[in-house]
């Protein structure tokens, strides 16, 4: 009889859990990412792809860049904001109403407890939140914060997960196991999260913006490629997200994906940029002859890589910042190299250098994108007399090399995360930051370094514009690298996922505009 | 025995030591800095310092290493540099979900190998013999990855009968109690919940079990065609035993004593090597933990995942021999 009547209510129970997963599985998104997410709180978010974009789902910030254009901020947290004309002083106007997930409210209080313990627990942001030296709460809604010196890019640095706003009252309820236990007042609230396996976030009813258009948002660990796409085409998992590197898109995936009517790929431009970089500050290079440089830089097939390597996935770049950055020199697009072999052999050969001596190592990151992209250039330096050979190396012996400067020519990229120019142009091309960070080594130079400093630090947006056009031209003259291209960020969609936008910088998506048919 | 046993364990302990001090310095030779992994390339130099400050990678390796020794003492493996959490926490998340696809394969390994190995033994070179001697040898040549993949390709994709990867379908919830999914599914008593994680399950045990299979059947039919010569073999025949009580009262029993020793090995080597196999399958188990560990040269977490697999090769030896003593009375009279 017990027998019988656990048997019963077994087959009810499965019965009901099947009838409830069905619906459910209608309004739930599961997205596959590669690897677990590092910590999945603002405090110590060091900018990790998957952990951020989950944090910037749960959480709010104060601004964030308007879709699909990412050329203006939008208030979210904050209602509206004053920057006084010394770019020191920001004055926020904070949205009212706002409950965090456990029912706290959401005021200038919070937003002083999130800035202040993310700048003591994180040394990832001293550079940037660093630089607050007051904040000042005014009202529950109205907030002050002043920065020890001028810096523009700081409102970008606010649209950045590490400045997302926690609840006070959850940080001194779970303590160190906050990242555990993420509380937020984004439009989804977290549910759950198994090691290696997925982290589950629930619809938030009451968010500020209204509902989200899903009911669960799952992010499902798989790291294998091969994997995801089989799990994407047998509609295992909605949406496939790329991390952003160069490491993404095999093109036969495209390809396969491209076919399929029950795939949609999504892209977008980013503001990433790849590049073979000279050592500039290498006391024994060939490359300290800009001629040398200059026959590089005609000597690469631009327009065959992006269409033999990337078949589509990428578009060109022409110098230091990408087309799409509001600061970017359309001047640039003329001055920059073009394929030439003919002319790099003619400036070799006015150079008056034997290539055949150098014993060139081309360096570059592990991968077999990097690995076609290193020899399609190597064919092509070898068609002007200059042979390389290939070294792929793992990523942290790889930083140390770039960071002695014991390379002379390397492949190199960045991802800026924070939407402004700051992000490439200073930690690429600062030379006091050439020991210190995988940068393109630039010699001293006084008169550049002064200029870098100032379009970092001017509050006047049309000045530090001018400014940047400025660098631009000085640095394409002086050909630190040849500029190979731009990668887009790529989603790939199940058909019936709408509403998805690719955002560029930082490259995280947002799912609460997303529903699913 | 229990002497036996106290002086096998005890032995475990010196064994340990000399692992641990040859991890703890061969992670520290990779090239490469934690701090550096795990900051990415855009990186500057006082940023990696502040965080190998915060890790406590500045202090001296001496120190580093009692420090550690101390912690393990006390029961405490560290934290792991990439997530912050216990190391001992982070292996006991993942250590049932290895633990469930090696048991299982073992187990469907063992109850096809052994018997195709007799059967193949007992009718050699007849066309089963040949059949299973041609299987056996791609079960042990092909690459794990390559049969993953192409299972992976039959089942889910063409057929359409088993999911792709992972450990229960996504849109399901079961209240982890015990870790191992399928005991949780069956205590959550959702049938749903049980088909779907024993559906989840078919693939990558197949994938381990094939290996095993195939060099339990191959090394079974060595060994009883080896004793079937033997002259007690004939004896008990001329006694007139009937052929089954041969077979399997004396020929088997005495092959299976060698065959218990590579189920053990392998099966060690199972609850380590299953890299490839977790990944493909995206299973949380403890290998793919630990090869993320090394690629983001998380120490602890390599030191950590190390030593359980030391004490896990160690103790699935004594297991081993223990099953010896139990069967073969002269190595049970030899520890005595």
């Amino acid at each position: 009889m017990k027998f019988r009547h656990i048997l019963i209510n077994a087959l009810v129970t499965s019965c009901l859990a099947v009838g409830a997963a069905n619906s459910q599985e209608a309004s739930t998104l599961v997205v596959a990412v590669p690897s677990d997410p590092r910590g999945l709180e603002p405090g110590t978010n060091r900018a990790w792809p998957i952990g951020s974009e989950i944090i910037l789902n749960v959480f709010d910030t104060l601004v964030a860049w308007t879709p699909p254009e990412f050329s203006e901020l939008e208030g979210r947290l904050a209602e509206s904001w004053t920057i006084s004309d010394d770019g020191k002083t920001f004055n926020f106007v904070l949205r009212d109403g706002v409950m965090f997930h456990d029912g706290t409210p959401f005021d200038a209080a919070s937003v002083k407890f999130s800035f202040e313990r993310t700048m003591e627990l994180n040394a990832y942001v001293k550079a940037t939140l660093g630089l607050i030296e007051s904040i000042d709460v005014n009202s529950p809604t109205e907030l002050t914060i002043t920065l020890s010196r001028p810096y523009p890019a700081f409102m970008s640095i606010l649209a950045q997960p590490q400045s997302a706003i926690v609840s006070p009252s959850a940080v001194a309820e779970h303590g160190e196991d906050f990242t555990n236990n993420p509380v937020g007042t984004g439009p989804f609230k977290f549910r759950d999260y198994q090691a290696d396996t997925r982290v589950v976030l629930d619809a938030n009813p009451d968010y500020f913006r209204g509902p989200p258009g899903l009911s669960r948002l799952i992010y499902s660990i798989i790291p294998e490629a091969s994997t995801r796409r089989l799990e994407l085409e047998n509609g295992g998992i909605d949406v496939i997200q790329q991390a952003g590197q160069l490491a993404a898109v095999p093109l036969e995936e495209m390809a396969a994906f491209a076919e399929n009517p029950d795939i949609q790929i999504l892209e977008s431009p980013s503001q990433i940029i790849r590049q073979l970089e000279f050592n500039n500050s290498h006391p024994d290079s060939p490359f300290n002859d800009v001629r040398v440089r200059r026959a590089v830089a005609h000597a690469i097939d631009y327009d065959g890589l992006l269409a033999g390597i990337f078949g589509g996935t990428a578009s060109r770049v022409y110098g230091p910042l990408t087309s799409n950055s509001w600061a970017f020199n359309p001047k640039i697009a003329e001055m920059a190299p073009s394929y030439d072999p003919e002319k790099a052999k003619a400036l070799l050969a006015e150079a008056g250098v034997n290539p055949s001596d150098w014993n060139l190592k081309l360096y570059s990151f592990q991968g077999s994108l990097w690995g076609a992209l290193c020899t399609f250039v190597q064919a092509n330096l070898a068609d002007v007399g200059i042979d390389v050979e290939i070294a792929q190396t793992e990523f942290p012996t790889y930083r140390a090399l770039h960071t002695s400067g014991e390379h002379k020519i390397a492949m190199d990229g960045r991802q800026p995360w924070y939407n402004d120019p700051d992000a490439h142009i200073t930690i690429g091309y600062y030379s006091g930051l050439a020991d210190s960070a995988m940068t393109f080594r630039m010699p001293e130079d006084k008169e550049l370094d002064d200029m870098v400093l100032a379009a970092q630090g001017e509050a006047d947006m049309d000045k530090r514009r001018e400014l940047y056009f400025e660098i631009q031209e000085q640095l394409v003259s002086r050909v630190p690298g040849a500029y190979l291209f731009s990668p887009k960020l790529i989603v790939f969609a199940r058909s019936n996922v709408d509403g998805l936008v690719v955002n560029s910088a930082p490259p995280l998506n947002e799912y609460w505009s997303v529903t699913k048919n | 025995m229990f002497d036996f046993l106290v002086r096998r364990l005890l032995a475990l302990i010196p064994v340990l030591f000399v692992v641990l001090v040859i991890v703890f310095s061969l992670v520290r030779f990779i090239p490469g800095d934690p701090a550096i992994t795990l900051l990415g390339p855009g990186a500057t130099e006082s940023q990696v310092a502040a965080l190998r400050e915060q890790l406590n990678l500045d202090a001296p390796l001496l120190q580093q290493f009692l420090e550690y020794l101390t912690g393990l003492l006390q029961g405490d493996m560290g934290q792991s540099l990439k997530s912050g959490k216990p190391v001992a926490d982070e292996i006991l998340a993942r250590l049932p979900a290895t633990l469930e696809i090696s048991v299982l394969a073992v187990l469907i390994a063992i109850v096809i190998g052994i018997p195709i190995g007799v059967l193949s033994a007992t009718r050699p070179n007849s066309l089963f013999d040949h059949l299973v001697r041609v299987t056996s040898l791609v079960g042990v040549s092909i690459p794990a990855f390559l049969l993953a993949l192409l299972l992976q390709l039959v089942f889910a994709t063409w057929l359409g009968l088993l999911p792709v990867s992972g450990r229960m379908s996504a849109y399901l919830f079961v209240e982890p109690v015990t870790g191992f999914a399928l005991v949780d599914a069956w205590l959550s008593g959702e049938t749903g919940a049980v088909r779907s994680v024993l559906a989840h399950l078919v693939l990558p045990t197949s994938v381990l079990a094939a290996f095993l299979a195939a060099t339990l059947g191959r090394f079974v039919r060595t060994t009883m065609l080896e004793v079937m010569t033997e002259d007690y073999i004939r004896t008990a025949r001329a006694k007139g035993m009937t052929w089954n009580t041969v077979i399997y009262g004396h020929a088997l029993q005495n092959s299976l004593l060698p065959a218990i020793t590579v189920v053990g090995l392998k099966f060690a080597e199972m609850l380590g090597g299953a890299i490839l196999t977790e990944t493909i399958f995206a299973w949380p188990g403890i290998g793919r933990f630990m090869f993320e560990a090394i690629r983001n040269r998380d120490y602890p977490v390599i030191q950590g995942t190390t030593l359980v697999f030391a004490l896990l090769f160690m103790l699935t030896s004594v297991i081993v021999d223990i099953i010896h003593a139990m069967l073969d009375p002269r190595v049970r009279s030899k520890i005595r």
